[in-house]
């Protein structure tokens, strides 16, 4: 399993965070997420492996500055 | 440490004013010339107008200076205000001061704003705005005790020269006993010797004991500074409750105030961290979307970017509160302790840097090559206690390192320094010999405008490459963010009242990654409404951080994401609980708006403010040279094919890079006819008589200065 926002989703082998995300409801709100504490920008999410037992946080980031 | 003598050049007591609904009511002037003191009324119509904040410097500015003042001229005035929230303890991002002047780098109107103590200090002590005329003696400081209700202005011996220490020991010389009283705002010797000068702000920070500061960076407002003789102005106040703004609605106040912090504290850790990392988690992603500035904006990413991050960063902060205003639950001032520097007066010795942000890891390290996270400490210290703005010294820096790459300029130039991309070292003597006014750092300290008027001239390098690789617009440089692929954002840095800075319009995010303006009409819109609200934080003296960096849960649920409506819904209600007047979301950008068109007929009253200033450099909107290009081919040709319907076949890159160029240029000036329609502006973007009169600014100063510009 992985938790991701506090909520638990079953974890499989090969997952990658853009293969997550097509399991989130409105998940092109999210450019960035925090795995595991690390940040990972939407150009990365396909090449970016979800280790099981990770923890995702959805980052809604709009401004800066 | 040397003995501090100060005499007292005149001393003028007042009464304090109860303050009321936010306001004080009055403005303090002082002109150092004469020397003279005054007070000035707030009008109920300079309130309903103006708002207050850079609303407020901008009339007394207008009223200091003439169509012909320079930045240098006596009348030229530094106004400096905080804002009717400004002050409230426990509401996120409330301690904000604005400062304006007659910049020395753009001719025109500069605001800067700046975290720190001071502006509420100084309305607390009984004034809404502060300016500051004439020309003082060399060691002037001017001392705003609230507390004793006097003014002093002093000259004093035995100042050190930097800002770092001078802020120490002001606070120590004025405080008797209570640090956490005093906000000091000085320059140091950077400021004297350039024109990109900044100003540092002080807040005492009470669990390191230490005066901490914050830089109000843009447009070489500290040079102004420098020049009137200022060594520091001084402000001390006492206790600050939620009671001291007198709000009209204490208890609506707390409640909102309440409800926002406790949203902050929750979502923050779960977004951007900014109470742990401040604004550096920026660096990793905005180099991941191919935005962070390398090598002077030629390119938006760099392999070493993981190395000047967030990763390395929340290692090297010190832990602990570093907000710049009390309770403020954002507290993304974050700074670094015993770092011990490899050059300059403070060489070897244990310092402690306040920063870096983003924009000076951006700054002073991608866009010039460096990917070392200590050099650019080194640097963020240097800059700072020198009075330099970071923004600008690591862009002008980032410009003379491509123009020596390019054998535009020579050692011969540079006394002897090799300044390719990278050389750190000769990076940091640039800006040690900026705050010596000597050598190849005192050219490079004039900014970019005039480096190229000069290697030109004196150097014969060719005038339009040094136009398309000079990154600056309206005379300020370029603060951190690739444009070359956000059309709205190019339109944020060329369209921006007082030049490229992205306080007023940050779309890229928006534009680029989430795609949310994808016509013009809508890019248009975005960029009415986005500077407007925006401008809005500066009249009331608040930070713009907590507003969309920590967004509500449910943000995606509502119709327009981009604006962080509940946050609006909750910054009317603030308003209106402080001020007494009713306000809805709507409103806020209606009382930005006037004075935002306000600026604009300033700086078209100062010979600015048309169309033809609002210019980019192409660099800003696209590649200038063929490996700029081919680094991104794929990208470009995809476009041209595509988007423009060209045929490429058989093309060479410099054609293409010709091509694209006429498309993105030509796409620029359609934006900004878009803009100008949205905001009521002519063809040659000047507000029309209908906006001025709309906006209930068509008082006859302003009327005249449209009728001289052929608007009548």
């Amino acid at each position: 399993m992985i938790e991701i926002d506090g909520r638990q989703i079953p974890w499989h082998e090969g997952m990658t965070v853009a293969a997550l995300l097509e399991e989130i409801e409105d998940a092109h709100h999210y450019a960035v997420v925090r795995l595991n504490g690390r940040l990972i920008s939407r150009p990365n999410f396909e090449k970016t492996p979800v280790p099981d037992s990770a923890e995702v946080i959805l980052i809604p980031m709009v401004a800066g500055g | 440490m040397t003995q501090l003598r100060a005499k007292e050049i005149k001393t003028f007591s007042y009464t304090r004013p109860t303050i009321t609904n936010g306001y004080a009511n009055q403005t303090l002037s002082v002109d150092l010339s004469g020397p003279d003191i005054t007070i000035k009324p707030v009008s109920q119509n300079m309130k309903e107008l103006f708002v207050g904040g850079k609303g407020f410097d901008l009339w007394l500015l207008w009223n200091a200076v003439t169509p012909v003042t320079k930045w240098n001229d006596p009348e030229n005035a530094i106004c400096i205000a905080s804002g009717p929230m400004g002050g409230t303890p426990g509401y996120p991002g409330s301690g904000k001061s604005i400062v304006t002047t007659i910049s020395p780098t753009t001719g025109s109107v500069m605001d800067s704003n700046v975290g720190g103590y001071f502006g509420p200090y100084l309305k607390f002590s009984g004034f809404d705005a502060l300016e500051v005329t004439g020309q003082g003696a060399e060691g002037t400081v001017i001392f705003i005790d609230g507390v004793r209700q006097e003014i002093k202005l002093l000259q004093v011996d035995g100042l050190p020269e930097d800002s770092y220490a001078l802020s120490q020991v002001l606070t120590d010389f004025f405080a008797e006993g209570k640090k956490q009283d005093i906000s000091v705002v000085s320059t140091g010797p950077g400021a004297k010797h350039t024109l990109i000068g900044c100003l540092n702000f002080t807040w005492y920070d009470m669990k390191r004991k230490r005066a901490r500061y914050k830089q109000a960076g843009r447009g070489g407002i500290g040079s102004v500074f420098a020049h009137k003789g200022i060594r520091a102005i001084v402000a001390r106040w006492d206790s600050v409750t939620v009671d001291t703004n007198n709000p009209a609605d204490k208890k609506a106040v707390t409640t909102v105030a309440k409800v926002y912090s406790k949203e902050i504290r929750e979502l923050d850790p779960k977004e951007n961290e900014m109470a742990r990392v401040g604004t550096t988690h920026l660096v990793p992603i905005m180099n991941d979307f191919d935005l962070l500035p390398t090598h002077n904006f030629r390119y938006g990413q760099h392999p070493g970017a993981n190395n000047i991050g967030r990763d390395v960063y929340q290692h090297l902060f010190d832990p602990g509160f570093d907000g710049c205003w009390r309770g403020c639950t954002v507290a993304c001032s974050h700074g670094v302790k015993d770092f011990v520097p490899m050059t300059g007066p403070y060489k070897g010795q244990t310092v402690f840097v306040d920063g870096p942000e983003y924009e000076t890891i951006a700054g002073c390290g991608s866009n010039i090559g460096v990917f070392d996270p200590f050099t650019i400490l080194e640097m963020n210290f240097y800059c700072d206690a020198y009075g330099l703005d970071t923004i600008s010294v690591g862009t002008g820096i980032a410009f003379v390192m491509e123009c020596f790459e390019l054998g535009l300029i020579t050692t011969s130039h540079t006394g002897g320094m090799d300044l390719s991309f990278g050389n750190r070292l000769n990076a940091l003597e640039l800006v040690h010999q900026m705050a010596a006014g000597k050598g190849f750092g005192a050219i490079v300290g004039q900014g970019i405008r005039r480096m190229k008027e000069l290697f030109e001239k004196e150097y014969g390098a060719d005038s339009a490459l040094l136009q398309d690789i000079g990154m600056e617009s309206k005379g300020l440089e370029f603060s951190e963010y690739m444009t070359k692929e956000s059309l709205a954002q190019q339109g944020g840095y060329g369209i921006a009242l007082k030049g490229p800075q992205h306080d007023e319009a940050w779309l890229i995010f928006l534009d680029m990654v989430h795609n949310y303006m994808p016509t013009f009409e809508q890019k248009a819109e975005a960029l009415h409404w986005f500077p407007m609200f925006r401008t809005w934080f500066g009249l009331c003296g608040l930070c713009k951080l907590p507003w969309n960096d920590i967004v509500p849960e449910d943000n995606k649920e509502t119709p327009e994401p981009a604006k962080v409506m509940k946050h609006v819904q909750w910054y009317a209600e603030y308003f209106s609980a402080v001020t007494g007047r009713k306000v809805t979301p709507d409103d806020l950008v209606l009382m930005s708006e006037a004075v935002y068109n306000f600026q604009r007929v300033f700086s078209l009253r100062l010979g600015y403010g048309r169309r033809e200033h609002d210019t980019l450099p192409y660099r800003a909107m696209g590649p200038v040279t063929m490996e700029e290009y081919e680094s991104r081919q794929e990208r470009y040709d995809k476009q041209l094919t595509e988007k423009y319907g060209v045929d490429i076949a058989g093309k060479e890159t410099p054609e293409k890079v010709a091509i694209l160029r006429k498309f993105r240029e030509q796409q620029y000036e359609e934006l900004k006819d878009a803009v100008y329609e949205r905001r009521g502006w002519s063809k040659d973007g000047i507000p029309t008589l209908e906006t001025i009169k709309r906006l209930g600014i068509d008082f006859p100063e302003v009327l005249e200065v449209l009728k001289a510009n052929g608007m009548s």
